[in-house]
């Protein structure tokens, strides 16, 4: 009870209560520990604050109907353009040794004016605004590269594909902003600290360097992520406090109307909202009136969900050309994570991946050439060690016509996952079931032999020989055609020669006809029409054939079968 | 003997992994379906797990007659397993293979240039009941390395070989060489763990009467 207390004192000692009230410019008063003015703090060391802040938090107050983790990237721009290589640790772009400065440019502009750098680039003095000459004059070694809204968004949506694993209401915010309502996960995860601390670790595994805050109304969440201030608030009692001193450009309201605000003297959100209302809304429109209330949760705040993807592709840019098929199978191992994240997260598998791999333009014609690998799976299958075991498989088998410099991987369809139970015992052993073993070995053995180099047996209703079966997809369940028996009394040979084996034209000497004829007429309607007469007999060597003689001239004979 | 019988010694040696001499090997078998073989055969039967050869002169002499009792009584396992054909020299025909009782859909053709990796990977896995191999030559290191993946699968492996091969060395369980007669054959156990030393006859009749 004590240290509920001392948490409650200490907390309002943080924030005071009413001191937004009190004061027109709330700047002094701000004494949230976080810095807002840092460009990208590291998101770890504050969220310790956080898991002290929030214990007494969550305990105190009721929580409210939603609670909304915001995810703000304040490194989006550069870590889009450059993710993290393979290898090195996951982080923003330019802590990796030996790479460049980086910047990013906005190349759409008359004048390339930088939007976004790295933290190797800000240190040599290059920062977000300069023109793209100005910038080169300063940091010669610079490594400019245009932006890409492309890769941002899909930057983003790969970050919303592993926030699904968190809960299912994930929306975006675009440009750089993700929103996840937690409501339902805290029991599973062990409460809000722990979960806010798995969403960043799993952010940084992804390599995105984040700021995170959990607030009960989605603006109010990205606000306080925007701002770079890691705190929990579990109960709307203290919101309007903790959001009072931050500044009004987190709203992301058009510039001139900030500039009339603070030529106002109202800088904050504190002071925004202690302006009249009939007037704000006749001065600033009533969209920015409506924020305000969404900030603080007097007006509902529905945000649209994000929808993932039906199908998976994923593509790998590496910054050098590859050659080797074991930097090409090194490469692929983020993307085929990415592939088993986004198939663990749907409960569902795949039969069919597609690697494209782009290869570096020919010499003398310019034209990019591809090639593309089809994997086929014997049944369906998620897990990235057994894509990554065929791929290498079937790239083992591949001459690459000329060194790699993108590659991309698609899934098919996707199919449900049947979950399975693993059994006690080795395959074989007690009876123990073969369950996955039986498409593991079909896939081993077409990977390395190709796809029609393994097939099942099958039956089908028909008089002629060579037609009576066909090769068939390996599939354990039982044939649907079980007809296409001779009558009893009739024996077919147990191997068959395909195509026969021609004779010669008159009765072949060394034979011995035992049996026959039998004819076999049929065909006639598709074109493969048969009119032979069958015998059974027996060479000199004593094995039991099956010969045929062709009743229409020029009555070859042939050899069809072999009795075994 | 049957002053052993009841100590602790008899039953010491009842222990499969002890072979004494001429004493038949107390394997796991699986029965070939021809009273005669089953009588001279070491356990009565096939070895249950382990590497099988088959010698014959020529293909189509009989060779393949003499597992059919087998291929038609394996399939009945849940969950399935397959029944694996490695190279085999000419095409198995479907509807004959069900005429004798064979589960065709869980007979599995492999085509392949490199029939010994193709068939450890399938004694190996697991995932089959009956391996059946056709192979042109081949080391007896590598035949040592099926033998050996044949143990860890715990499947039963039957490679087909040509008669030249009886005289070299080979690490299989059980090696019988087999010569076609005119309504049946004659086999001879090249090697066995105490199995019969005088030839066995058997008559295809026996397969039919079975069916």
């Amino acid at each position: 009870m004590a240290r509920r207390e001392r948490a409650a004192s200490e907390r309002r000692a943080v924030v005071p209560r009413g001191a937004a009230a009190r004061a027109a410019d709330a700047s002094h008063l701000a004494p949230l520990p976080a810095p807002a003015a840092a460009p990208a703090p590291a998101p770890v060391p504050a969220l310790a604050w956080v898991s002290q802040q929030m214990q007494g938090e969550l305990g105190l107050v009721s929580a409210p109907a939603e609670l909304w983790i915001a995810l703000h990237l304040p490194a989006l721009v550069v870590e889009s353009v450059a993710p993290s290589p393979p290898g090195t640790a996951a982080g923003s772009g330019g802590e990796a040794e030996g790479r460049r400065p980086l910047a990013v440019f906005d190349g759409a502009a008359a004048l390339p004016r930088l939007v976004a750098v790295d933290a190797a680039a800000r240190e040599r003095g290059v920062v977000p605004g300069l023109s793209l000459p100005a910038a080169l004059a300063l940091e010669p070694a610079l490594d400019a590269r245009p932006r890409e809204p492309r890769r941002e968004r899909a930057w983003l949506a790969r970050l919303a594909d592993a926030a699904l694993g968190f809960t299912p209401r994930v929306s975006l915010e675009p440009p750089d902003g993700l929103l996840l309502e937690v409501r339902g996960s805290l029991g599973l995860f062990g409460g809000a600290a722990a979960l806010c601390e798995a969403v960043a670790a799993c952010c940084a595994r992804l390599g995105s360097v984040v700021q995170l805050a959990l607030a009960p109304t989605p603006l109010a969440a990205l606000a306080l992520a925007r701002a770079g201030r890691p705190l929990v608030l579990a109960g709307p009692e203290r919101l309007a406090g903790a959001l009072a001193p931050l500044p009004l450009a987190v709203l992301r309201w058009p510039d001139s109307a900030l500039l009339r605000l603070a030529a106002m003297g109202v800088r904050t959100l504190g002071a925004a909202q202690r302006l009249p209302r009939a007037g704000f809304a006749r001065r600033f429109g009533r969209i920015a009136l409506e924020d305000l209330d969404r900030l603080v949760g007097r007006r509902p705040d529905p945000r649209r969900p994000w929808q993932p993807r039906t199908a998976f592709r994923g593509r790998c840019e590496p910054s050098f050309e590859l050659e080797q098929h074991e930097a090409i199978l090194r490469h692929l191992e983020p993307l085929l994570a990415d592939l088993e994240r986004f198939l663990r997260s749907r409960q569902s598998a795949v039969l069919r991946l597609r690697l494209v791999l782009r290869h570096r333009a020919g010499p003398f014609d310019g034209r990019p050439r591809t090639t593309s690998l089809e994997l086929g799976l014997a049944a369906p299958e998620f897990e990235a060690a057994r894509f990554g075991a065929l791929f290498a498989e079937h790239l083992a088998r591949l001459v690459l016509p000329a060194p790699v410099v993108a590659f991309e991987l698609r899934s098919g369809e996707l199919q449900a996952r049947v979950a399975r139970s693993e059994s006690l015992w080795r395959p074989g052993e007690h009876g123990g079931a073969a369950g996955r073993e039986s498409p593991a070995l079909i896939e081993r053995l077409r990977a390395r032999l190709g796809p029609g180099a393994v097939y099942g047996l099958c039956l089908v209703d028909e008089h002629r020989p060579e037609h009576a079966w066909r090769a068939a997809e390996p599939g354990m369940e039982r044939a649907s055609v079980v007809a296409g028996r001779e009558p009893a009394g009739v024996h077919r040979p147990l191997w068959l020669l395909r195509p026969p084996q021609p004779l010669g034209q008159g009765p072949p000497r060394a034979l011995r006809l035992l049996d026959g004829p039998e004819r076999i007429e049929s065909g006639w309607w598709d074109g493969h029409d048969v009119t032979r007469d069958y015998y059974t007999a027996r060479d000199a060597g004593g094995a039991l054939l099956w010969v045929f003689r062709e009743r229409r001239p020029p009555h070859r004979w042939f050899l069809h079968g072999v009795f075994g | 003997m049957s002053l052993l019988k009841g100590t602790g010694l008899a039953q010491l040696l009842e222990h499969p992994a002890i072979w004494r001499g001429r004493s038949t090997a107390r394997t796991a078998t699986l029965s070939t379906g021809f009273r005669a073989l089953d009588e001279g055969l070491p356990g009565g039967g096939w070895p249950k797990v382990g590497l099988t050869e088959i010698l014959a002169p020529r293909h189509g002499v009989g060779e393949l007659r003499l597992l059919l009792p087998l291929l038609a009584r394996v399939g009945g396992l849940e969950p399935p397993r397959w029944t694996v054909w490695i190279a085999p020299p000419f095409e198995p025909y479907a509807p004959a293979l069900a005429d004798h009782g064979v589960r065709v859909e869980r007979q599995l053709v492999v085509r392949t240039e490199t029939p010994l990796w193709a068939m450890e990977q399938a004694l190996d896995s697991g995932a089959c009941e009956l391996v059946l191999g056709w192979v042109r030559r081949a080391q007896p290191r590598s035949l040592r390395r099926l033998q050996l993946a044949a143990g860890r699968g715990r499947t039963p492996g039957f490679l087909f070989r040509a008669l030249s091969t009886a005289r070299e060395a080979s690490p299989a369980e059980l090696r019988v060489l087999c010569e076609p007669g005119e309504e049946g054959a004659t086999l001879r156990l090249l090697k066995s763990r105490g199995g019969a030393r005088a030839p066995i006859d058997i008559r295809w009749c026996e397969i039919d009467g079975e069916a």
